[in-house]
């Protein structure tokens, strides 16, 4: 008679969810909101600012060459390498920027905590697929554009229980 | 046939009624691994398991790294339970180096450590739902854990493998107002938590099933050197939370989870109790937390460990981690050596699974906590 019990109290417990808005996020559609504009860095004081770990974006203005990222990532993904850039920056006297391979990136940001003149930093660009190797790999002046990237939704939580707007 | 065999090698006698049967090398929810089970019917007469298949040498890759690099790379083992296994590393590290943590620091680090908890053990009770046949015990969970992975995104920046932790403290400070935020989701989570009581832990259904099998008792989990939820579930109490605390978990309130039966039914009820203990512990880190404050120590360029050698460990969602972690005055470790929870636990499924019924192997397998990725390293 107790296993009826259970097995009555279980159903019950599952049908009680019709009622409750569904959790589902409906992701072409809707995209989840982020803190912040992505994760960033403060070589002062050797914190990061929180934010979402996407796609990086480089500041030609602040780049100097000095390959420190390239360094912080060669034991981990050895994504970034430096390229000769068409530009001249009084800074950037050898002409060189970090192109990184998104095929390889881990996205772990120790490349950002490891740059000190603040000019790499991360947004919240997270959708990188494409066709071909080749057009994962971005080149100074494609990680200079700022990203635009639609956020809607965040988890709401009332008494119908939790959904996403 | 009179083929001469190599010394030390044996033909295996062949006994009819025995049937050897390979279980993978599959990957059940969490990794390649493999059950060499001999049956005789429909009851098990022995298992060997043979783990192997998915070491990556992350120790061995250690050696070449600098303390900073090698963060990536040792949480690698357990991505769904990523703070948790650096963790150990951390205070290994911060002790080799002599680097004194912030305060602030410590209680960011217990909380994103006891939501990664949470986090594995909703993945790790969404199989074992599955793998009994019981789809709305995977849906739930799944979908639950939803919410601590977007409280560990808001926090460290990525949703799964987080490379938050650092020696030192943490990356970066808490965004704004995620105290609130924190307080609320995980407050929806307990009541939702209580839901899965008569949906699963109550149903006569996974009662039958997992009641009685798979026993071990008090002496044996401790002889065969069992930890975690596989201890506990056996009547031990040992918590490494509790018998060494590390950071601030002195301060902090909770109790222990232990249960006397030592059944596959013990070992799967023992972490869904202890995630109202995560709960709890989260709860009460927020309310202690000093509300501003440092929360990195800033390293030196390629910090430098002296002749000198660590051990610690931390409790994780699977049993104790320890880091063995050697230094030799150069910016790399000499040697790192991870103990994991799921290779002692391991250990002891050749003895659950005698005399067992074939079809209760899955219960018995995922409830030892397994995590075939970790313990192959």
């Amino acid at each position: 008679m107790s296993n009826v019990i259970g097995i009555i109290r279980a159903l019950n417990s599952g049908v009680k969810h019709l009622a409750i808005k569904r959790f589902t996020l409906r992701y072409p559609e809707q995209k989840l909101k982020f803190v912040g504009d992505g994760f960033q860095f403060n070589p002062e004081t050797g914190v990061g600012i929180a934010g979402l770990r996407g796609r990086h974006i480089l500041f030609h203005e602040h780049c100097t060459g000095c390959q420190l990222c390239s360094v912080a990532c060669e034991g981990i993904a050895e994504a970034i390498s430096m390229v000769k850039i068409h530009e001249t920056w009084k800074h950037n006297k050898k002409a060189i920027m970090p192109q990184i391979d998104y095929g390889k990136c881990v996205f772990c940001g120790l490349c950002v905590d490891a740059c000190p003149f603040y000019a790499l930093y991360m947004t919240n660009d997270y959708e990188l697929s494409s066709f071909t190797k080749s057009a994962l790999i971005y080149t100074p002046a494609q990680l200079a554009i700022k990203p635009n990237i639609a956020q809607d939704v965040e988890i709401k939580i009332d008494d119908r229980g939790a959904s996403h707007g | 046939m009179t083929t001469q065999l190599p010394p030390g090698m044996h033909l295996e006698t062949v006994d009819d009624k025995i049937m050897t049967l390979n279980v993978g090398p599959q990957h059940p929810g969490s990794g390649h691994m493999r059950l060499i089970i001999k049956v005789d019917g429909d009851y098990i007469v022995s298992c060997d398991p043979d783990p192997g298949y998915v070491h990556r040498g992350e120790e061995k890759m250690a050696e070449y790294r600098n303390y900073i690099q090698n963060i990536p790379h040792l949480e690698r083992p357990v991505i769904h339970d990523s703070s948790n296994i650096l963790y150990p590393y951390c205070l290994g590290v911060e002790e080799l180096l002599g680097i004194e943590v912030p305060e602030r620091a410590k209680y960011i680090r217990v909380i994103a450590a006891e939501l990664n908890r949470c986090i594995y053990i909703l993945y790790w009770l969404a199989i074992y739902g599955i793998f009994l046949g019981h789809s709305t015990m995977f849906m739930w969970p799944a979908g639950d854990r939803e919410l601590f992975i977007d409280l560990l995104e808001a926090m460290s920046g990525a949703r799964v493998t987080h490379a938050y932790l650092v020696p030192g403290g943490v990356r970066n400070d808490l965004p704004s107002n995620f105290e609130e935020r924190c307080l609320r989701q995980v407050e929806y989570f307990e009541k939702r938590l209580k839901e899965y009581e008569a949906v699963f832990y109550q149903n006569p259904l996974l009662k039958a099933r997992t009641e009685g099998s798979g026993i071990l008792s008090r002496t044996d989990a401790i002889r065969l050197g069992t930890t975690g939820s596989v201890l506990r579930a056996s009547g031990v109490d040992f918590d490494v939370r509790k018998k060494e605390p590390y950071d601030v978990y002195e301060n902090l309130d909770f109790q222990t989870i232990v249960m006397k039966e030592g059944d596959s039914y013990a070992r799967s009820r023992v972490p869904y109790l202890e995630m109202f203990e995560s709960c709890r512990i989260i709860k009460d880190a927020l309310r202690k937390m000093p509300k501003s404050g440092s929360v990195r120590t800033k390293l030196k360029p390629n910090p430098k460990g002296g002749n000198d050698e660590v051990y610690r460990r931390v409790e994780s969602g699977r049993g104790a981690i320890g880091y063995y972690i050697v230094s030799n005055n150069r910016p790399e470790p000499y040697r790192v050596k991870i103990s994991v929870g799921s290779f002692r636990n391991l250990i002891c499924m050749p003895y659950l699974l005698k005399g067992e019924k074939l079809g209760n192997m899955p219960a018995v397998y995922w409830g030892l906590n397994y995590w075939p990725v970790e313990a192959d390293r």
